[in-house]
């Protein structure tokens, strides 16, 4: 039971630093402030959260508080960014060829491309 | 097994430590603001998944303490910046 619970936080472990390496990968390689934000949010919320996972699997006393912990996570990091895509519109910044803005339409702003 | 596992943590800490940076770099050289400011909050992120690391390498759970300190305060400090820069205010 207990070389199970090692392998399984390790294959946790290993795909949460995988979630990371790819969500700092789009960081730096997508042309646009709301592309990048789209891969950042997932560091947030599955990389951290699958680490959190493992955590019980090897220490024992901290179930609780990586619980709390995921939770936090999972409200914070979604309206996080859901800020900084609400700023950066706003603000005017341009969408990497984008086809349409629905939001425009919905706002009556026809000045912001 | 146990040798393996004291691997993999030490490899997935050094890669963090490495992707954080690359993020130290964005923010440096960011295209705008929205875009430097994404970059601290994925700072804040890989930090606290470098904490959630330390705490299993070391097995002590006190570090999973600090990483929740410090995700509450990441947290709000991104929300107050980009309302600072959408509004130019915070309040």
């Amino acid at each position: 039971m207990d070389t199970f619970l090692q392998i399984v936080a390790l294959l946790a472990v290993v795909l949460g630093t995988a979630f990371s390496m790819i969500g700092v990968l789009g960081l730096i390689r997508l042309p646009d402030v709301y592309t990048r934000l789209h891969a950042t949010g997932k560091v947030g919320v599955f990389g951290v959260v699958l680490l959190l996972v493992a955590a019980p699997m090897l220490t024992p006393l901290s179930f609780g508080k990586a619980l709390i912990l995921i939770v936090l996570l999972l409200i914070g990091g979604p309206t996080a960014s859901h800020a900084l895509a609400s700023a950066a519109y706003r603000i005017g910044i341009p969408m990497h060829r984008a086809i349409r803005d629905d939001l425009a339409a919905q706002l009556y702003r026809e000045d912001v491309k | 097994m146990n040798e393996v596992l004291t691997l993999v943590l030490h490899a997935a800490l050094l890669i963090h430590i490495a992707l954080l940076a690359v993020c130290v770099w964005r923010v440096w050289r960011g295209e705008n603001a929205i875009d430097r400011l994404i970059g601290a909050d994925l700072i804040g992120t890989l930090t606290l998944a470098a904490l959630v690391l330390i705490a299993l390498i070391t097995a002590n759970s006190i570090y999973i303490d600090v990483a929740l300190g410090l995700a509450a305060l990441g947290f709000i400090g991104t929300i107050a910046l980009a309302r600072y820069i959408a509004d130019q205010q915070i309040f």
